[in-house]
């Protein structure tokens, strides 16, 4: 069985239209890979940036995978949520990026995306806040019945990502 | 000493703690320590440690300056829970009080090599406006209780904080028996190797973001 560890960390966002921004994560993979420690889903902190407009998280990510196959090589998937001073959460965006395939370091800047409604939608959207959201999540990472969606571009997650990969070489696989 | 077939892997890391970039605080101290999982044991050097006292100098640059070193080697059977440097800093405020200006957290390169690091520092945040005039009148700032809870990733779904300078750090990797063990690293860094946070900083943000 090859093993396949990412350490790492999502850092932080940034260009989106307020700060106060938290982002719930997660991996999927294919049904050969079987998580030997560490945590798939999370939520970051809130954070409010003092000075710019970037917000920090430094959110850990520390997983050992075993596999028996390089299908379903695991994806990050995010969603990131503006929380304001009473505590409401909106939507900011959806976002996924697979995670390397070569051992490393690796930078990657996921960008994100947002449903967008009818125009009496984004007019209450404006005013009011909230909007619409995908049902359930694995549209994030999926490609079927995206063509339904209309949607708009929001800011990127910035993540750091080290690969370590062992005995993949013994089964012939070249990365 | 040398074995043909090892069973754990030795991590030797030599750095040091460069300094920080804080625009609005002076005369501070971090205190360090590195946290790690179940299978891993420091086997030579200290795990924690409290720097000097600073103050800005009187260059426009502005910088805080530790010029801290870091000498430690660990040794584990498997890279889960790989050590990470937690770091918090202290200084003083309007009244004389210790208070933190910051927490914050990086993983050990594992790529053998020179590595340079940044990393934003955040403090926890009260909610209540009331609250943050009482912690700023008296002192007592909201703090975490064991600064290594900022090494992990559970429980901080309730928490809001506020993201304030930055502590930069730099490091030297060498590990041993890793690839006997079967694990590939990837390549070992080139010389002038940048996180992607180095170029950030509290005075001007990069439009590239």
């Amino acid at each position: 069985m090859a093993e396949l560890h990412i350490i790492g960390h999502i850092v932080g966002a940034s260009g989106f239209p307020q700060n106060s921004l938290f982002c719930k994560w997660g991996v999927h993979t294919g049904g050969a890979w079987r998580l030997l420690s560490g945590l798939k889903e999370g939520q970051t902190q809130v954070d409010i940036p003092q000075t710019g407009d970037v917000a920090y998280w430094s959110h850990p990510i520390d997983l050992h995978y075993a596999t028996k196959g390089i299908q379903g090589w695991p994806k990050l998937h995010l969603q990131v949520w503006h929380q304001d001073s009473f505590g409401r959460c909106q939507l900011y965006g959806y976002g996924y990026c697979h995670v390397p395939s070569s051992p490393g370091h690796h930078r990657i800047s996921c960008a994100t995306w947002r449903p967008l409604g009818s125009w009496q939608e984004q007019l209450a959207q404006t005013f009011v806040g909230g909007g619409p959201q995908l049902r359930s999540p694995d549209l994030i990472y999926s490609g079927a019945d995206r063509y339904r969606l209309h949607t708009e571009a929001m800011g990127t997650v910035d993540l750091e990502l080290g690969v370590i990969m062992r005995h993949f070489d013994k089964y012939g696989v070249e990365s | 000493m040398a074995t043909s077939n090892p069973s754990a892997f030795l991590l030797t890391v030599n750095g040091q703690i460069e300094g920080a970039n804080f625009p609005e605080y002076d005369n501070l101290y971090c205190k360090y320590c590195f946290v790690h999982g179940h299978d891993w044991t420091s086997t030579s050097g200290l795990e924690e440690g409290i720097t000097q006292i600073t103050c800005k100098g009187s260059q426009s640059s502005r910088k805080l300056i530790w010029n801290f070193p870091l000498e430690t080697t660990f040794k584990s059977t498997s890279p889960s829970g790989w050590p990470q440097l937690v770091v918090s800093v202290y200084g003083p405020d309007v009244f004389g009080n210790d208070v933190v200006r910051g927490y914050g957290a990086t993983h050990i390169p594992f790529t053998p090599g020179p590595h340079a690091r940044t990393i934003p520092m955040f403090v926890p945040e009260s909610t209540w406006r009331l609250q943050k005039f009482t912690s700023w009148l008296l002192g007592r700032r909201p703090e975490y209780t064991d600064p290594k809870v900022v090494a992990q990733g559970e429980g901080r779904e309730v928490t809001r904080v506020r993201s304030q300078g930055f502590v930069t750090v730099s490091f030297h990797i060498m590990t041993k028996d890793m690839k006997k063990l079967g694990y590939d690293t990837g390549p070992a860094s080139p010389a002038n190797t940048q996180s992607a946070t180095s170029g950030w900083s509290t005075e001007e943000q990069p439009i590239n973001m």
